[in-house]
């Protein structure tokens, strides 16, 4: 049976031309390996050339930095976080940056995280806990914070991260770089990668289509999410959105809030955090379904303005959000048609076509993975422990977590899931509902 | 009064004579002289003004002489007086002279009892203390030592008693007293009340306020916090307030608050300082002292308990023998270890023997007239005679071997490794020392010793030991 079709693959791959292949893979040739990787490879080599031809004016914003000694602002929003908080305050009282003030947020915890948030307080490990007794969802949490800040630059952290003892002067430094710089990403990081299959399958997806991926769309000035684990902003541009909206998925969308008033996103690779990711299949569904959702729900409804012409029309923020639709909207669902578009006109060759693809993703997968070391800043693991796993991308990438995207895209399309989330409270959910935010 | 006066009381000075009895009677402040109580079998003071009897019955009390602060006090015009501090340090009232006779019958049990007493100069003032205490109840028939909440009393409550002796500020020292006399085995106590008091002055008398943690100011207001759902929007409520009506406005989205639970709630306050214009959420909680006005942080106050005490056989028959010193004041006498230091090591000297061929003893040196000895000189002399007892043994045993009071009146030593003989010589020239050094220390004063030594025997516990060799003591 397997001889069978070994053989069968041989005589197929013995038959194949230039035009069937191009025919049978076209998916592959035209979209993934073209976006995904030509692409990506060609603008990481230019971000390269333009870090290296500026880093005299890199280095100049950084004593500039270091001069005007700013104020800088650290908010901790959470619920039931108090666990995780000394951690994350060790890290941050390691920071080459000093002159910091950490507020930390208790939205409505229910064990003893108001104790230990006050503790922190008195001992002056922070220097602000404030809590609200009735939980109000991150966003109210993180405005709550806000109203409390004294910075320049406002940082978001996550109570479950803890942060490289420079991340706080590389995510800032941007800012320093570019004067129309509105809000900065950091280079979010696995720090369970070596817990199970699943989190070291996402350390690498962390490692190759975030971190890598965002320095692209940060090069071409479309990248459109700073992640809520570690995002820096401007206290006055922060002002001027005033502050986060109803979420989930309140990060991208006040990115989006922010790149409508004309400033520059950037992501700085060098701007480390370190995270933990969900340690299941179960749970990392039910985490990527929030994220997905938010792609219809802020992109296609709440923001979709940015696709037509106004006053507030910005081309970068068009082609962002035509670049995000296009390539997660679009391209899920044409998958689908690739699929049905080979069993259709193909059937007798479906198998061989199967294993040519997932021999073709490996092969890039693999070739990424290497090439892409040259590209990622310094980790705190070796990349070659990863390299066993990288086989099993073309299930988790190509299968896995397209499924989950289309089910996630289905359910707010038809159903507006995302308003039902018990990760927002239900009477902050039903207005966003009802006034389409 | 002349008119309902019985024709067998006799009035003379301020003083009614009455069934043999002699009462002094005391009707203005300004008038009394305390040394007179002694001269009296009682006192009735004569007064509806409860500041007024307070202060004469705490003149009375607080006399450091039992002819003054034994004697049987009483209160004329039988007014209802409320005041416990009064009500315990009184014993009994009358509502006219007529019914003098109605107290001569507890008259005459307190100065009985009283005679039963013997009193001593105690070696130190907690001793002091403790045997007036106790001479006290054991007079009033009284065996418990019941805390009362006391509104002048500087540390809340008041054991009145032994309070007397104390001015407010210093009250205080009562509960150590007590703890002292606890660990003598004279009282023992029940839990009761706890009282925080100041980390300065020990004072009870503390106002706690909120205040600001940035500055410590208690003048600050408080807002509500408002959640706007639809924008998500937090601040206080006067972010809300616009200038035109009462309503509340959105200062994110405009929109107007409508529902408190549907569009908005209200989280959190916040409260904001008057003075340094810090904004915080919780109040730091601080116990301003009345007494030395230092602004202590609750965490700093010191928290003492509240116990009631029960005089004990020990104590009673501490009480009529006298009390003359506390093991805390024997403690401190220079070249001797804690007595509880020289169990232990008498234990480990008796193992030791039991691997070894051995021979060590014990002795006890024993003053057998303490109560002669000790109320003839004051505390500090006191002291005084034990260092010179110390120092007279010290010089004349070994360096290893260790000197211990078990009592204030009994002297226990070791001597390690000697013959029993050698040991009770060394004892007999330690005795003769002893004995010169008295007669030429206190001429007046004759010094009664009786001594014991004892070879140590493995199969005998250290408690045995110490039993066995102080049992034919006076």
């Amino acid at each position: 049976m397997f001889e069978e079709i070994i053989d069968n693959y041989v005589r197929f791959l013995g038959s194949l031309t230039v035009d069937h292949f191009i025919r049978l893979f076209w998916f592959f040739i035209f979209f993934e390996f073209v976006r995904y990787f030509l692409i990506e490879f060609v603008v990481l080599n230019l971000w390269r050339l333009s870090r290296h031809l500026n880093r005299d004016i890199y280095a100049r914003a950084r004593e500039e930095f270091f001069f005007e000694n700013p104020l800088i602002s650290v908010i901790i929003p959470g619920k039931n976080e108090g666990k995780h908080i000394y951690k994350l305050i060790n890290s941050l009282k390691e920071q080459t940056y000093n002159n910091i003030e950490i507020i930390v947020v208790d939205d409505g915890s229910d064990d003893d995280t108001p104790t230990i948030g006050r503790d922190l307080e008195r001992a002056g490990l922070i220097t602000l806990f404030i809590r609200n007794e009735i939980r109000g969802g991150k966003a109210s949490a993180a405005n709550f914070g806000l109203r409390f800040t004294k910075g320049k630059f406002i940082i978001h952290m996550d109570a479950d991260c803890s942060y490289d003892n420079d991340a706080i002067e590389k995510i800032i430094i941007p800012f320093y770089v570019d004067k129309e710089v509105g809000g900065v990403g950091g280079n979010v990081q696995v720090r369970n990668y070596d817990e199970t299959l699943v989190t070291s399958l996402q350390a690498i997806e962390y490692y190759d289509t975030i971190s890598i991926g965002r320095t692209v769309t940060s090069y071409l000035g479309i990248y459109r999410i700073i992640s809520g684990a570690f995002g820096a902003f401007r206290a006055d541009v922060l002002d001027q959105v005033k502050g986060w909206d109803i979420g989930p998925g309140l990060d991208g969308d006040i990115t989006v809030k922010i790149r409508k008033l004309g400033y520059k996103i950037k992501f700085e690779q060098d701007a480390i955090c370190l995270t933990s990711v969900p340690n299941t299949f179960k749970k990392l569904t039910k985490q990527r379904l929030r994220w997905d959702k938010s792609l219809i729900r802020f992109r296609v409804r709440k923001h979709k303005d940015v696709l037509f012409p106004n006053q507030a029309f910005k081309f970068a923020n068009f082609i962002a959000f035509v670049e995000n639709i296009t390539y997660n909207l679009i391209l899920n669902f044409k998958w689908y048609f690739y699929l049905v578009d080979m069993v259709v006109n193909y059937p007798s060759m479906i198998l061989n076509i199967i294993i040519t693809n997932i021999l073709l993703y490996s092969f890039t997968n693999f070739l990424k993975f290497v090439l892409y070391s040259l590209y990622r800043p310094r980790s705190h693991t070796q990349y070659s422990y990863f390299l066993i796993y990288i086989p099993a991308l073309v299930f988790y990438f190509g299968y896995y977590l397209r499924i989950v995207r289309t089910i996630a895209y289905l359910q707010e399309f038809f159903f507006k899931l995302s308003y039902k989330d018990p990760w927002n409270p239900e009477k902050t959910s039903v207005h966003a509902k009802r006034l389409k935010l | 009064m002349e008119e309902s006066r019985p024709s067998n009381i006799k009035i003379t000075d301020s003083v009614i004579e009455y069934s043999g009895f002699t009462f002094l009677l005391i009707d203005a402040l300004d008038s009394l002289n305390v040394d007179q109580v002694q001269y009296n079998n009682a006192v009735i003071i004569d007064g509806k003004d409860p500041d007024f009897i307070r202060q004469i019955v705490r003149r009375i009390r607080s006399s450091n002489n039992p002819e003054i602060y034994l004697k049987p006090v009483f209160i004329l015009k039988g007014i209802n007086i409320n005041d416990p501090f009064i009500n315990r340090l009184c014993d009994g009232t009358i509502f006219s002279l007529e019914q003098i006779e109605f107290i001569i019958p507890t008259v005459e049990k307190l100065l009985t009892k009283v005679n039963d007493l013997k009193f001593t100069n105690s070696i130190s003032f907690e001793a002091q203390m403790i045997e007036k205490t106790i001479s006290f109840m054991y007079t009033c028939d009284v065996f418990d030592l019941e805390p009362v909440p006391y509104v002048y009393s500087g540390i809340n409550y008041s054991y009145p008693i032994l309070s007397v002796n104390f001015r407010q500020t210093e009250e205080y020292t009562v509960l150590d007293i007590l703890d002292i006399a606890e660990r003598e085995g004279i009282f023992e106590s029940e839990y009761v009340d706890r009282v925080y008091l100041c980390s300065t002055c020990s004072n009870g008398h503390l106002t706690y306020r909120e205040v600001c943690p940035k500055c410590g100011s208690s003048n600050s207001s408080t807002e509500d916090i408002v959640h706007h759902f639809p924008c998500g929007y937090v601040g206080p409520i006067s972010d809300f307030k616009n200038e035109i009506d009462d309503q509340l406005d959105c200062p994110k989205c405009d929109k107007r608050l409508r529902h408190i639970g549907v569009d908005y709630d209200k989280p959190s306050v916040l409260h904001e300082c008057k003075n340094c214009a810090h904004k915080f959420q919780d109040y730091n909680v601080k116990a301003k002292c009345l007494n030395c006005l230092t602004d202590n942080g609750v965490e700093v106050l010191k928290g003492k308990e509240i116990r009631r005490y029960k005089l004990t056989k020990k104590g009673e028959l501490a009480a009529i023998n006298g009390f003359v010193s506390t093991s805390k004041d024997i403690d401190e006498i220079i070249g001797t270890v804690k007595f509880d230091t020289f169990k232990t090591m008498l234990k480990y000297e008796i193992e030791r023997l039991r691997q070894t061929e051995g021979s060590s003893n014990i002795c006890a040196i024993h003053i057998t007239n303490p109560s002669q000895v000790y109320s003839k000189i004051g505390s500090e002399v006191q002291k005084g005679l034990l260092k010179d007892l110390v120092r007279v043994i010290r010089s004349n045993i070994r360096s290893s071997d260790v000197i211990s009071f078990q009592s204030s009146s009994t002297i226990i030593l070791s001597m390690n490794e000697i013959p029993n003989r050698i040991a009770k010589r060394i004892l007999e020239e330690i005795i003769n020392m002893l004995k010169r050094l008295m007669s030429t220390a206190f001429k007046n004063m004759e010094v009664n010793f009786e001594t014991n030594v004892m070879s140590l025997d493995y199969k005998l516990s250290p408690e045995l030991h110490i039993q066995q060799l102080t049992k034919d003591f006076k």
